[in-house]
């Protein structure tokens, strides 16, 4: 598919109806125009995630969290509560809000900005939204906190923190479950 | 549609142009009680049987690795479609799931057995009722359980957690984490040890030894811990049964002169009304879980001259800890085992009522990466790192006691007639309710457990960070509906599990308890469903 000019997509965005048809067209609308538009994702990710995954680690993140918008299902059956009878589903697609929340941020030119301005920029944004807490990533209210959400939630982020290899859902040999965690060797 | 799904007919049946199914013992849900059940009779009789499913197919062991990462990335539920729609019940339903091998595919594998006090609370305590067998009775069924479905343990003290042979599999090793927890429990003056689970320390029974990637609940992605459809597949397979999914059984009839139960009527789900099917055998194994079975019994009037179907419906509630220690933890290791102790099982003599469990696992509460400061700034960058590091130099544990609660008699499933099925059954309303005993006893009981928290706190040096408590109305391992008993004017089934007022007629598993002990209950629901086929085989 050919990359809509963001004057396009927000364009579109604005005409959508929620009718299911419509709903899954704007997401892979979405989605396409993150794939053909990585640079703005990209600064976002050397703003919030934190400097010790160097470049080629942001980058990767920031891959893994396209990847994961790309493969958000609308409507699929949410894992059951317990307790309760009722049954919950996955809401909306979060790509056309986040698309359209980095569309305003490259209409400022954001990823040509400082490192701290655009920290700045997102702070600004995050307290304007109210935003408290990391949370999950398909409730993230905003784009920035969505790629923290999905960032931290990885077996990656934890051996990060702790500085070990804990590879948390990882599979492992059940013996080696009683050591230490190795340190993890730094560069 | 698998061979299995088409229902077939028998010549009798093809003549009159019924869908037909004879068999000798025909069982009624296909979840962990009816595996244990149709396994036993598989195993040593010749006895034609037939299982019927209300639910689909479970997803095949092979699709399991990519149904958990879209649970791990998503939220996804990794047993997609296994519920009937239109079943949303009035009261707190412990689960949706209506699958073959029913909620055990999604189980948490934990299997302590139950202690001796649970089944005679009256005698020794004064409160409840007693059990019509005594743990003695169940304990090799206790056995011959973990040893179909393969538990690693490790043997508590004898004095607290009796047994006459050894678990099946060593146990599963302590994890780095839970090796630094038990010294502290130990200095809190607690024996604790590995929690009893249905997870292979070894290769086992052809399924694989477990590899701790702690996502055993909802879904072991390669059969390290035991769900029913690898009974099913062996016995399918052999040709030892035949099971019928997507098969809603809707009533029991009976004989009218003879009280037996003639037949099992039942439709096949698929488009509009279905296709009626009609299961007749000589025996009725209602295996349904603590919901579905007494719920049959109920839309069938049969099983009920004592008035108790679906009524002294049990659980057990819970008391819950996260205890900040200092000690340097790696949550994430294996969060899903515990630490377990039956120390606190016996009510000392001068006490009151209480008897409870205690779970002891790693946990991140209040651990976890954080957007705001303690100053409510925000922090981005290599600030939220830096903050997770400093809060992390600490250690969390995660405490849980659940308690015996008695139950009422009211504590009852009933028929809702404001709601029904698509078929015009009415749906179960289902509401719990403590015995007049356990709601005198339920805040000497919280509070006597957080008493016992926060001195398991100040053993380690540590303080506790929050509490927290059932309250939803839920009462956890839900069991009864259907219970056991001497007294035919107060129970539904005899200490087998044959329904007092139907010969023919057996309820299994969960439904037929007494109580809910103050543990978890799936092992206990197995070894009562493995003691019920001995009497079913006899014929």
């Amino acid at each position: 598919m050919t990359a809509l000019s963001r004057r396009a997509f927000l364009g579109w965005l604005a005409a959508a109806i929620p009718a299911s048809a419509l709903v899954r067209r704007a997401h892979a609308l979405a989605v396409d125009h993150l794939a053909a538009n990585p640079r703005t994702l990209r600064a976002l990710g050397e703003a919030v995630l934190p400097s010790e995954l160097g470049s080629a680690g942001t980058a990767a993140a920031v891959d893994r969290f396209q990847r994961w918008i790309a493969g958000y299902r609308e409507g699929a059956e949410l894992l059951h509560g317990y307790g309760t009878s009722t049954l919950e589903k996955a809401g909306p697609t979060p790509a056309t809000r986040w698309a359209a929340q980095l569309a305003r941020l490259d209409a400022k030119h954001f990823a040509d900005l400082p490192l701290e301005q655009r920290r700045t920029v997102i702070r600004a944004e995050l307290a304007e939204l109210k935003v408290d807490r990391i949370g999950s990533v398909g409730r993230a209210p905003h784009v920035g906190v969505a790629l923290l959400a999905h960032f931290y939630a990885s077996p990656e982020a934890t051996d990060l923190c702790y500085e070990s290899k804990i590879g948390k859902q990882n599979c492992r040999p059940l013996a080696t479950s009683s050591r230490k965690p190795l340190p993890v060797a730094r560069a | 549609m698998r061979a299995e799904e088409q229902v077939p007919r028998s010549r009798s049946a093809l003549r009159s142009g019924r869908h037909l199914i004879e068999a000798d013992v025909c069982i009624i849900g296909s979840g962990i009680s009816a595996a244990m059940v149709a396994d036993r009779l598989a195993r040593t009789t010749r006895m034609k049987i037939v299982v019927v499913e209300a639910g689909d197919e479970a997803p095949t062991l092979a699709s399991r690795y990519a149904l958990r990462d879209r649970y791990l990335q998503y939220g996804e539920s990794p047993w997609p479609n296994d519920h009937l729609d239109g079943y949303e019940i009035d009261g707190p339903l412990q689960s949706r799931s209506m699958q073959v091998g029913g909620l055990a595919m999604h189980w948490g594998g934990v299997t302590p057995r139950w202690s001796p006090e649970d089944f005679k609370t009256k005698s020794l305590f004064g409160v409840g009722t007693d059990w019509p067998i005594s743990y003695d009775d169940l304990d090799p069924f206790y056995q011959e359980a973990e040893e179909l479905i393969g538990v690693a343990g490790e043997q508590g003290p004898a004095a607290m957690d009796p047994r006459s042979k050894p678990f099946p599999m060593a146990p599963l090793p302590l994890t780095y984490n839970l090796g630094l927890l038990k010294e502290w429990t130990s200095s809190a003056g607690i024996t604790m040890w590995s929690q009893p689970s249905s997870k292979n320390s070894r290769p086992y029974d052809g399924r694989a030894e477990c590899c701790r990637n702690d996502t055993c609940t909802p879904i072991c992605p390669i059969g390290a811990k035991y769900s029913p459809d690898f009974t099913w597949q062996k016995l399918r397979a052999t040709n030892r049964i035949t099971l019928y999914p997507r098969t809603l059984v809707r009533r029991l009839v009976r004989d009218a002169v003879t009280q037996r139960i003639t037949s099992a009527e039942a439709v096949q789900r698929g488009r509009g009304a279905g296709t009626p099917v009609t299961f007749r055998a000589k025996q009725f194994v209602v295996a349904a879980g603590y919901v579905w079975s007494a719920h049959l019994l109920l839309l069938s009037g049969v099983a009920n001259r004592s008035g108790t179907v679906g009524k002294y419906l049990a659980g057990h509630r819970n008391q819950q800890a996260f205890i900040e220690l200092p000690l340097k933890l790696y949550p994430g290791i294996n969060g899903q085992h515990s630490l377990v102790t039956k120390q606190f099982m016996r009510t000392p003599p001068d006490a009151r009522y209480l008897r409870h469990d205690l779970r002891v696992w790693e946990s991140s509460y209040d651990r976890g990466p954080r957007l705001r400061d303690n100053a409510s700034t925000i922090m981005l960058g290599d600030d939220i790192l830096r903050d997770w590091r400093e809060r992390t130099q600490t250690g969390v544990a995660r405490v849980r006691a659940y308690y015996d609660v008695l139950p009422d008699r009211e504590s009852a499933l009933t028929l809702d007639t404001s709601r029904r099925n698509a078929w015009g059954d009415p749906l179960p309303r289902l509401a719990f309710k403590d015995a007049p005993e356990s709601a005198a006893l339920r805040s000497y009981s919280d509070d006597a457990l957080k008493a016992l928290f926060d001195r398991m706190a100040r053993a380690g040096g540590g303080k506790v960070i929050r509490n927290e408590e059932d309250d939803g109305g839920f009462l956890d391992h839900p069991a009864g509906g259907c219970r056991m008993g001497s007294d035919t004017s107060s129970s539904v089934v005899d200490g087998w599990g044959r329904t007092h007022d139907h010969e023919n007629l057996f309820v299994v598993g969960a439904p037929t308890c007494v109580s809910a002990s103050c543990a978890n209950a799936t092992l206990t629901f197995c070894a009562l469903a493995l003691r019920s086929a001995v009497e079913i085989a006899r014929g």
